[in-house]
């Protein structure tokens, strides 16, 4: 076993015959693949294997796409902690990467090795065979060198599941390439967005917009006061949407039990107390308190998203993208606490709030984050294969 | 000072739909524990939920039975706690915005009087799995059965309007006869498809204060809903009458006691809204269409029964109770035999036979057609009542036509005059009558001859024939 992986693929026969053709793809054990190890990076899941294919792993397989092995992973996905995301594209031991995003780590990861990371819009990917744990905020995400590689991957696993009723009942996606015209296109930048840059990131950030302005894009100033909220919303209902996904790790079905419980009260809480990190414990804690103790509070979170969600689709709408730098947690030396997870994901989960597609570019100094209107992915794409040029030169 | 009960009741109702709610596995009793199950309903990581249609129409159906009025717009929300019956930790439940809301039933009060009891709202819900305790050598061991988990449920909760053991029995009836109706479930409490809860409290008659209730569980039968209502009732006036508070909590009934007891409550959780299975958006068309697959209810049938065959309303309403009583009686008078005559023998004769031989009426040996020409048979004095009950019983295990079973048992009814005239003299010397006997007495000696002659006869005589010639012979005609 290596840093990297914690499970290898053996496939070396290509199956199929479609568009992705030898593309080797690194997953995360969150994502089933029959047969292989799905622990979702968590003791409560130790030894479980997959017994189907997740729904976009059947259609990588179909486009012919080589599985190549699942990587590192933090807990069922939450923050970056012990991720080895975006590695097996640095090390070029993988063409794409797919990496769950919860609050921003797909993008975060991607900046993180230097390479470009989309979180698809909400409901643009099939959730089936998907270990998760925020269901209504995570999607997974795809890592490659270039634009062009996810927008195919992207194609080719994109689009309605009859075995996810989750799915919203919508037209597919258009996915397209499409030419961009810079004089006619619009980049909104969300001043609250961008929190606090150090000087030197904000220096590259302003020089980087300075690039896009000079190449013809018009720039947009735009304010959104209430964005703050964005963190505290994700946490109150990621929280609580956490502490009932992770309900069902009772070891009364799989998972491991530790011996010496008299009751299954106490089988509950020594398999449970056993099974999760203590990143996680805290944040299913926090969930169940919100749950059960501040049950007000959960439901103020669910109605200012929503008032969250339609002020960021009026700001959407005025303008072709937003541009935001994308700026990943500080490595602490230590396990993060919730609050400081919370700070180093500020610049991107607001698109896991609202369901947005967001695209991080590599630049040099500090990545940049291009958001669009719900499922304009296809724009989006464009979007960032046309800017990757411009930005990527350096100050 | 007077006491009244306020009480409402919570029903689960399981539809009997093929399929479990959320995932294709069969939902079916009596199999091989957890063979009925699926990485969906065991909540296998990475499984996703989907709502069976068809659980949606039985259950719309339902409510559209009941008068409800099904909401536009309804979402499943998880109902958290921890117990090993549930394999996710919450229950999908619609806790904030059910499928329906409204609807009632009318029953008639202990004085006949109708009274209508109203349904607050019917929500859609999943049963939790089953749990077996045992023990293994010394070791208390608990074994979970899920093939029920995920099975499709609807719970009716009712407004407070009843007042009565009486009201709530009623209640039940009517609503098991009006959910059998439009097909969405069996409704048996005996056999666990229909499940009350019955929330009670006491105040002083005429008042509009509502006091602290006690919920009550586990009754097995309408009568014990009756029982529970009625006891419970009795045991919080005799406390509130002593002085004392009546608390907030649950009691058992227990059916050999008699009596209600405290149980130990169950914790309940918070309701948060799912976000893996889709908000439920009808359209109007949809309701319509479901509503134009209802069938006629059983108050509009027994009324049609009274206006169209005559019958009285206790008759009508009595056909009308079960969809397949209904449907029978319907059948036999569209075969030509009188309202009356079909009443008669299927209440007396058909139902009785059916129930003895463990059939389905639906699935009978005899159905409408088969009895309808054995009736005919009768009508035209072909035979006599007593015949038609012996062919009718071996219509059971036969599959030949009714007039073959009447030939092959030599029943054809004797009408022939002089043959039942040798058989009343034969009868009267051997009885010694004279007929002084038979014009006194009130008609007793009359009477006894008749069945003699009956018997005589092998039961073949036609007795309205022997009437005929008796009162010739005593010159009375
Ligand atoms: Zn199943």
């Amino acid at each position: 076993m290596d840093s990297v992986f914690v499970h290898r693929g053996s496939e070396t026969a290509i199956l199929g015959s479609g568009r992705l053709q030898g593309l080797r793809v690194a997953l995360q054990p969150n994502l089933s693949v029959a047969g292989w190890p799905t622990d979702a990076g968590s003791r409560a899941l130790a030894d479980f294997k997959a017994l189907e294919d997740a729904t976009i792993v059947g259609r990588l397989r179909q486009a012919g796409a080589c599985l190549c092995g699942s990587t590192r992973m933090s807990e069922f996905g939450f923050g970056l902690e012990n991720s080895q995301a975006g590695e097996a594209l640095r090390t070029k031991t993988a063409d794409l990467e797919l990496v769950l995003d919860l609050m921003g780590e797909s993008r975060l990861a991607a900046a993180r090795a230097g390479v470009c990371g989309l979180k698809p819009s909400y409901g643009l990917l099939s959730r089936l065979g998907l270990v998760g744990l925020v269901p209504s905020m995570e999607c997974c995400g795809l890592l490659a060198a270039d634009v062009a590689r996810i927008r195919d991957t992207l194609q080719a696993i994109a689009g309605k599941d009859d075995l996810d009723f989750s799915l919203p009942d919508e037209e597919p996606s258009d996915l397209a390439p499409r030419a961009i015209e810079p004089r006619r296109t619009t980049l909104g930048l969300v001043g609250e967005a961008q929190g606090t840059l150090s000087a030197e990131r904000d220096k590259a950030f302003r020089a980087a917009v300075g690039k896009l302005a000079a190449a013809g894009f018009a720039i947009k100033r735009l304010s959104m006061p209430d964005f703050p909220l964005f963190s505290l919303v994700h946490r109150i209902v990621g929280s609580v949407e956490a502490s009932s996904c992770a309900g069902r790790y009772d070891s009364v079905r799989y998972g491991r039990r530790v011996p010496g419980a008299r009751n299954w009260n106490e089988m509950y809480l020594t398999a449970r107390g056993a099974a999760f990190g203590s990143h996680l414990k805290s944040y299913l804690l926090s969930g169940a308190f919100f749950q059960f103790e501040r049950y007000q509070a959960f439901e103020n979170a669910c109605r200012i998203r929503a008032r969250l969600l339609s002020e960021m689709r009026r700001l959407t709408a005025q303008v072709d993208a937003l541009v935001s730098p994308a700026v990943g947690p500080v490595d602490l030396g230590a396990p993060p606490s919730l609050a400081e997870t919370y700070a180093g994901f500020a610049s991107t989960l607001f698109a896991n709030v609202t369901g947005q597609p967001a695209l991080v570019l590599p630049a040099a100094d500090v990545a940049i984050q291009l958001v669009g209107a719900r499922r304009g992915d296809g724009l989006l794409l464009a979007l960032g294969e046309r800017l990757l040029g411009i930005v990527k030169g350096g100050s | 000072m007077e006491f009244e009960a306020v009480i409402g009741l919570e029903i689960h109702v399981e539809l009997n739909c093929p399929t479990k709610m959320f995932c294709d596995c069969p939902n079916r009793y009596g199999d091989e524990p957890n063979a009925n199950t699926c990485p969906t309903c065991l909540w296998f990581p990475g499984a996703a939920p989907r709502l069976s249609e068809v659980a949606l129409e039985k259950a719309a159906l339902l409510c559209l039975g009941l008068g409800a009025e099904l909401q536009p717009t309804s979402v499943f929300d998880q109902k958290v706690y921890y117990y090993p019956d549930l394999p996710k930790g919450f229950q999908l439940s619609q806790a904030h915005l059910p499928l329906s809301r409204g609807g009632g039933i009318e029953i008639a009060d202990e004085t006949g009087k109708p009274k209508r009891l109203r349904i607050h709202h019917i929500h859609m819900e999943e049963d939790v799995a089953k749990l077996v305790h045992e023990m293994e050598g010394r070791v208390p061991i608990s074994l979970v059965d899920f093939n029920r988990a995920g099975a499709p449920l609807v719970e009716i909760v009712t407004e407070p309007d009843f007042r009565s053991p009486h009201h709530a029995m009623e209640f039940l009836k009517a609503l098991r006869t009006q959910v059998r109706y439009v097909g969405s479930s069996e409704c048996s409490m005996e056999n666990g498809t229909m499940r009350v809860d019955a929330n009670i409290s006491v105040r002083p008659r005429g008042t509009s204060q509502m006091n602290t209730k006690v919920e009550v569980k586990n009754m097995n039968s309408v009568r014990h809903v009756g029982d529970a209502i009625a006891y419970e009732f009795a045991r919080q006036r005799a406390a509130v009458e002593a002085g004392e508070a009546v608390v907030l909590h649950t009691r058992l009934w227990d059916p050999d006691k008699k009596a209600t007891l405290p149980m130990r409550a169950k914790f309940e959780g918070p309701c948060v809204p799912d976000p893996s299975v889709p908000v439920i958006a009808l359209s109007r068309e949809w309701i319509e269409a479901m509503r134009s697959r209802l069938p006629e209810m059983p108050a509009a049938r027994a009324e049609r029964f009274v206006a169209q065959h005559g019958l009285s309303a206790d008759e009508a309403t009595f056909l009308s109770a079960d969809p397949d009583v209904a449907r029978y009686f319907e059948a036999l008078v569209g075969e030509g035999i009188a309202p009356r005559m079909a009443l008669h023998w299927l209440g007396t004769q058909l139902l009785p036979a059916v129930k003895e031989r463990g059939q389905e009426l639906a699935a009978t040996k005899v159905p409408a057609p088969r009895l309808a020409v054995l009736l005919k048979l009768l009508a035209r004095d072909e035979i006599n009542a007593n015949v038609a009950r012996k062919v009718l019983g071996a219509m059971f295990d036969s599959d030949d036509a009714p007039e073959a079973i009447v030939e092959a048992g030599g029943y054809r009814q004797v009408s022939d005059a002089k043959e039942l005239d040798l058989l009343i003299d034969k009868v009267m010397v051997e009885k010694k009558l004279t007929a002084a006997d038979l014009q006194g007495g009130q008609g007793k000696a009359m009477g006894f001859l008749i069945g003699q002659v009956m018997q005589a006869s092998g039961g073949k005589a036609n007795p309205k024939k022997i009437r005929e010639l008796l009162a010739k012979k005593l010159g009375t005609a």
